[in-house]
C-alpha cells in the first residue's frame, strides 16, 4: 500500500495554504479534493445541498476537472509550491487502531474517484474538509431548486454549473447576503433575502450595495412553502411572522423564483474526524460540534491537524478567507514541524507573521437564531413538512416517533409514545430516534437533517441542544458504489480465509 | 434514583435482558432493566435481523424453532412493530464446497425434522432476482425470516413499560452485592437496587459481570462488521446467506448485509467498547456486488460494528449460578437475536420456577467445568496484542 507524509483533506482556502506552507518546509504533500464530485452524487445532496439546481456540464467529467482546478488559485499557488494534488478524489474513511480493531499496521485513509477505491497511508493528515450547508426543513424544500449556500457557491463558483435564474435567498446575515452578492455577480436574479430576525445580521456595506442594486429584504419573515406544479420550484411564498415566531395571516408574499437557498449556517464537516476518534465538542458559536484543538492546530490525536472551516465556522469567516488561511499555514507548520521537516524554532518564526486575531475570532452563539428560523418554518408550513427527506419522515413523525410509514403501524399503545415521553427514559439521543423513525438514514447520510433533528430534540424535550449527542459517523462518508467501494485487487488469502459466521466450534475446539 | 428494590434486577437492556423482562413483567414480577446506555445499543441493536432454525447447532434446533413461534404473535401481542417477516431462508452455493456444506446440513435438518428443500438454480433466480450466474444450488428454510433489531429492541422495551416495568438506561452497573449465598443487590451509577433475583445479560460483559460475584464465565468479545446500501426498490424478503454473507432486503429497501473475519476484543465493565468499521467494508462490498452483480451501481451509505459475546461451543448459556443462588446468567454467543424470544422465555421460566418448558440442558455452566482461566489464550481467541 502506497504510504505518504503528509496528507492534506480539502483543496478550499484552508487546505490548500496548509499544503503549500508544508510543501516550502520541504514535505512531499499530496492535496486531496472531491471535486468535481460525479453528478450523480450531486445529484443525492452530497456532499453539498445542490438542490438539482445544476446544468449538464455536470456530466462532463473532463471539464469539471478544468473547471474546479482554474478556480482556485490557492491550488494553484500549491501546485507550483510541489504539491500532488488530486482532484475528483474523495476520502470516503478514515481508519486507526482502536481498544478493539488492531488489526491494521498503521492509520490508512479510503480513497475513490468515481471509479474505484483505494488505501493509502500517512504519517500525518491535516484535515481542511469546510463545512456543510445547514438544512432547515420548510414546505417544498424537498422540490428541485431548494439549494444551500455552499452548494450553490459551489455550482456558481467552482463548477460554473448553477441552473438557477432566480434565487431567494434565507438568511441576512454574511452568508446569506455573500450568496446573494455572488449570484447578482454571476447573472442570477435575487428576487428576495428573507430573515426571521428583525435586522439584517450581515455586514452594513454589502447589504447597502445590494439593496441598492435593487434587492428587496423582508426582515420578519419566513418562507411558507415554495411551491411547483412539475417538481420543481417555481414560486416562493413569504409570510410575517411576530414576535414569538407565528406566521401573521394576510401578510403572504408570493414571488416567483426557480431557487430558494438556505443560507442560515454551515455546519463544520467533522465526519472524518470523528472516524479517527478525535475529541469533539459543541460550540454553538462555531456552528456544532467542532474539534478540539490547540494553537496550533492539533486535535487530540497526535497525527491529525485541522485547518479551516471544520474547525469551526463563523459568519466572519464568509468575508474573511484570512482567517482559514492562516489556520491552514499553521497547520501545514505544526505538520511540517512534527515531521521533522523543519525544527521548533523555525516553526515559531515563520509563525510570526500570521495575525494572531485572524486565528481566534470571537464568534456569537447561532443556535438561537437556527431555532427561530426551525420554529416558523414548522409554523408557517406545518407539521407535515420533511425533516427527512431522503426517508421522507415528517416533523409530526418525527415528534411522534412514528415507526416507518410503510410498516402502516396502528396501535393504540404506539400513539402514546413520542419524543417527550422517550426523554423521561432517558436523555434524548440522536440515534435512538433514528433508529426509530429513519430519520437521518437516507441517501445523503443525514446531511439535511442531523442538526434539525437534534434542536428538534432539544426542543420538545426542554433541553439545551448542546447536551444532544452527536449522530454518529460511519464510514463511507460519501455513498459509494458498491462496484467502487469493492477492492479489484483482492489477495487470493482473503478469499481463502474468509470464514462463515465465525469458525465452526468442531474446529475452534480443537 | 427513587427505586430501592425489585423482585428482579436484569442487567442490560440488549436483546436477551429486554425479552427476560417482557416475560416476568407480563407474569406480574416487578422488574428493574439496567443498563450503560440506551435500549438496545450494543449488538441487539446491530445485528443482521437473521432468524434461523440454528441448524448448525442442532442442540439449539428445538429452541430456535420455539422462537420462530413467539416472533409470528410479537407484533400483536407487543403493540409495537418488529418487522419481523416470514418468507424464508435461502443459503445459496457459488462453490462445489458450498454445495456439499448445504447437503448435510439439509441432511442435518431432516434429521431433526425440519423442513429443508434444496433449490436449483433457476428456482433460485425466481426467489432472488438478479442473483449471479455463478449460483450452483441452494437450501431453503420456509420457516426462516428476519426482522428490524432496533425496532424490536424498542418495541420489548416499551411493551415491559407498558407492563409496569422499569428501565434504567445510561446507568451502569458497578457492583454486585452478596451476602453469603444470595446477591443482595446491585450497585449502580444511580445507586444501589436490592434484588431477590438477578438475571445478568450483560452481552460482551457476561464474563466481567459474573466475575464480581467471583465466577468464571467462558465468553470472549468479538468485533464483527456489516454494511447498508441505499434503498432500492423491492428485490426479496428472504433471508439469505451465501458467497461469504449473510443479509437480507429491509422492508425500508436497503440491503443490509455482513460477513467476513470477526476480531477478538477486549471489553470493560463500566464504558461501551469502541466500534469502528475497517477497510474489511471493502470486502464485503465486493461479496455483495458478486452475489447481486444487478446492484453493482448501489451505493453504499453506511456500515457499522457490533461487538458479539463468543462462548467456546458457540451456544447460549442460561443457567442459575451456584453460588450465588439467586443469580442468573443469560448470553447467546452470537446468534443471540433470532432466538431471543425463546430466550427471554426460559429465562422468564427459570426465575419463576427455576425450570423451562423449553429444554435449555446443552446451556447448563456445568459443560464447562474443565475450562481453565486460560481458555481464550488455548482457543487463539485473544485480542492480537495491541500495535499503534
Ligand atoms: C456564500 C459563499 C461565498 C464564498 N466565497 C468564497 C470566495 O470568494 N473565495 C473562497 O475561496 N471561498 C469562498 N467561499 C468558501 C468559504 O468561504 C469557505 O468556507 C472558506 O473559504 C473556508 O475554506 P475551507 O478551506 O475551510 O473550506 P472549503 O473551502 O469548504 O474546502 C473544503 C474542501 O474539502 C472538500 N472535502 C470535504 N470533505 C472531503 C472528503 N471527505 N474528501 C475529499 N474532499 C473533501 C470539500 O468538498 C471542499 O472542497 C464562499 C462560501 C460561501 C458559502
Ligand atoms: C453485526 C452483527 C450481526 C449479527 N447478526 C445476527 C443475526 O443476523 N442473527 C442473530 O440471531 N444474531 C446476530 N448477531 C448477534 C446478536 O446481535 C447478539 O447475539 C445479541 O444481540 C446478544 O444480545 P444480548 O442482549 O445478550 O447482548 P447485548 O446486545 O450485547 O446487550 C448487553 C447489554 O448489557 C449492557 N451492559 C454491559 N455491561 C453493563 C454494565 N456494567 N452496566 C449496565 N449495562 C451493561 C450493554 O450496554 C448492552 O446493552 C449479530 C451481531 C452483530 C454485532
Amino acid at each position: 500500500m502506497e504510504s505518504r507524509p503528509l496528507v492534506v483533506v480539502g483543496a478550499g482556502v484552508s487546505g490548500s495554504a496548509a499544503a503549500t506552507e508544508a510543501a516550502k518546509a520541504g514535505v512531499h504533500v499530496t492535496l486531496i479534493d472531491e471535486n468535481p464530485v460525479p453528478a450523480a452524487i450531486a445529484g443525492l445532496n452530497v456532499p453539498q445541498f445542490f438542490g438539482q439546481r445544476f446544468s449538464g456540464d455536470l456530466r462532463d467529467r473532463a471539464l469539471m476537472l478544468e473547471r474546479v482546478a482554474a478556480a482556485s488559485e490557492a491550488v494553484t499557488e500549491a501546485k507550483a509550491a510541489g504539491v500532488d494534488v488530486q482532484l475528483g478524489t474523495c476520502v470516503w474513511g478514515a481508519f486507526r487502531n482502536s481498544d478493539s480493531s488492531r488489526m491494521l499496521d498503521g492509520p490508512q485513509l479510503g480513497l475513490a474517484n468515481d471509479e474505484r477505491s483505494w488505501m493509502i497511508k500517512y504519517d500525518r493528515l491535516i484535515l481542511a474538509t469546510g463545512a456543510r450547508d445547514l438544512g432547515i426543513a420548510f414546505s417544498g424544500w424537498n422540490l428541485a431548486g431548494a439549494v444551500g449556500a455552499n452548494g450553490a457557491f459551489c455550482l456558481m463558483n467552482r463548477y460554473e454549473a448553477s441552473a438557477s435564474r432566480r434565487m431567494v435567498v434565507m438568511g441576512a446575515g454574511n452568508l446569506g447576503l455573500s450568496t446573494a452578492r455572488m449570484a447578482l455577480d454571476r447573472g442570477i436574479e435575487v428576487a428576495a433575502i428573507v430573515d426571521v430576525s428583525n435586522s439584517v445580521r450581515g455586514d452594513v456595506a454589502l447589504r447597502t450595495a445590494l439593496q441598492r442594486e435593487g434587492v428587496k429584504l423582508y426582515m420578519s419573515h419566513t418562507v411558507r412553502e415554495a411551491v411547483g406544479r412539475f417538481g420543481d420550484i417555481e414560486s416562493v411564498v413569504l409570510v410575517e411572522i411576530d414576535n414569538n415566531s407565528e406566521p401573521v395571516a394576510g401578510t403572504e408574499k408570493v414571488i416567483a423564483a426557480d431557487t430558494v437557498c438556505l443560507a442560515i449556517g454551515l455546519v463544520p464537516n467533522v465526519e472524518l474526524l470523528s472516524l479517527l476518534g478525535c475529541d469533539l465538542r459543541f460550540e454553538s458559536g462555531l456552528g456544532g460540534y467542532v474539534p478540539d484543538r490547540d494553537d496550533w492546530m492539533r486535535t487530540s490525536v497526535e497525527t491529525v491537524f485541522v485547518a479551516g472551516d471544520v474547525a469551526g465556522f463563523h459568519e466572519g469567516m464568509v468575508l474573511d478567507s484570512e482567517i482559514a488561511r492562516n489556520q491552514g499555514r499553521l497547520a501545514g507548520l505544526a505538520a511540517a514541524e512534527s515531521l521533522g521537516a523543519i525544527g521548533k524554532d523555525e516553526a515559531l518564526a515563520r509563525r510570526a507573521d500570521l495575525q494572531a486575531e485572524a486565528v481566534d475570532s470571537a464568534s456569537n452563539e447561532v443556535n438561537s437564531n437556527w431555532a427561530s428560523w426551525l420554529q416558523s418554518l414548522v409554523t408557517a408550513g406545518g407539521p407535515d413538512i420533511f425533516v427527512c427527506p431522503c426517508e421522507e419522515v415528517t416533523c409530526a413523525e418525527l415528534n411522534d416517533l412514528h415507526p416507518p410509514r410503510r410498516l402502516k403501524w396502528k396501535a393504540e399503545r404506539q400513539s402514546r409514545r413520542n419524543l417527550r415521553t422517550l426523554a423521561k427514559d432517558s436523555p434524548a439521543d440522536s440515534d435512538q430516534v433514528k433508529r426509530l423513525t429513519r430519520v437521518g438514514m437516507g441517501y445523503c447520510q443525514g446531511r439535511l437533517c442531523r442538526e434539525q433533528v437534534s434542536m428538534m430534540l432539544a426542543a420538545e424535550t426542554g433541553r439545551d441542544v448542546a447536551d444532544v449527542p452527536i449522530m454518529s459517523y460511519r464510514p463511507p462518508v460519501r455513498p459509494l458504489p458498491l462496484k467502487v467501494l469493492w477492492p479489484r485487487e483482492e489477495a487470493e488469502q482473503v478469499r481463502r480465509d474468509w470464514p462463515k459466521w465465525f469458525s465452526p466450534p468442531r474446529q475452534v475446539l480443537g | 434514583m427513587s427505586v430501592v428494590s425489585a423482585d428482579v434486577v436484569i442487567i442490560g437492556a440488549g436483546v436477551s435482558g429486554l425479552t427476560a423482562a417482557y416475560f416476568l413483567a407480563r407474569a406480574g414480577r416487578d422488574v428493574v432493566v439496567v443498563d450503560k446506555g440506551i435500549v438496545g445499543g450494543e449488538a441487539s441493536g446491530r445485528n443482521g435481523g437473521m432468524i434461523s432454525e440454528r441448524t448448525d447447532e442442532p442442540a439449539m434446533i428445538p429452541m430456535a424453532v420455539e422462537a420462530i413461534k413467539l416472533w409470528a404473535t410479537l407484533d400483536e401481542e407487543l403493540g409495537y412493530p418488529t418487522e419481523f417477516t416470514q418468507q424464508g431462508r435461502l443459503q445459496v452455493a457459488v462453490t462445489e464446497k458450498d454445495m456439499d456444506d448445504l447437503f448435510s446440513e439439509r441432511d442435518a435438518a431432516l434429521r431433526h425434522g425440519l423442513r429443508a428443500d434444496m433449490v436449483d438454480p433457476s428456482q433460485i433466480r425466481d426467489m432472488i432476482p438478479g442473483i449471479t450466474d455463478r449460483i450452483l444450488g441452494g437450501l431453503f428454510f420456509a420457516n426462516g425470516g428476519h426482522a428490524n433489531s432496533q425496532l424490536t429492541v424498542q418495541a420489548f422495551a416499551w411493551a415491559f413499560q407498558d407492563l409496569g416495568g422499569r428501565l434504567f438506561q445510561n446507568t451502569v452497573v458497578t457492583g454486585i452485592q452478596v451476602d453469603g449465598s444470595r446477591v443482595t443487590s446491585v450497585e449502580t451509577s444511580a445507586g444501589a437496587i436490592a434484588a431477590d433475583m438477578v438475571v445478568g445479560a450483560a452481552g460482551p460483559q457476561t464474563a466481567l459481570m459474573t466475575q464480581l460475584v467471583g465466577v468464571h464465565v467462558p465468553v470472549a468479545p468479538a468485533r464483527v462488521e456489516i454494511l447498508a446500501t441505499a434503498p432500492v426498490p423491492p428485490l426479496f424478503d428472504i433471508a439469505l446467506v451465501g458467497n461469504g454473507l449473510y443479509g437480507r432486503q429491509a422492508a425500508s429497501g436497503n440491503l443490509l448485509f455482513g460477513g467476513g473475519t470477526h476480531e477478538w476484543a477486549d471489553v470493560h465493565l463500566a464504558t461501551d467498547p469502541d466500534k469502528p468499521n475497517t477497510p474489511l467494508i471493502r470486502n464485503i462490498a465486493r461479496r455483495l456486488a458478486e452475489l447481486l452483480p444487478c446492484q453493482a451501481d448501489t451505493p453504499v451509505i453506511r456500515s457499522w460494528a457490533g461487538v458479539v459475546e463468543q462462548v467456546p461451543d458457540m451456544m447460549p448459556i442460561i443457567d442459575i449460578l451456584e453460588c450465588p443462588s439467586n443469580y442468573v446468567v443469560v448470553t447467546a454467543s452470537a446468534h443471540g437475536f433470532g432466538i431471543a424470544p425463546a430466550t427471554g422465555k426460559a429465562v422468564s421460566d427459570l426465575v419463576l420456577y427455576g425450570e423451562t418448558n423449553i429444554d435449555i440442558g446443552a446451556f447448563g455452566l456445568h459443560r464447562f467445568s474443565d475450562i481453565g482461566p486460560d481458555w481464550r489464550a488455548e482457543l487463539g481467541w485473544n485480542p492480537i496484542p495491541p500495535r499503534f
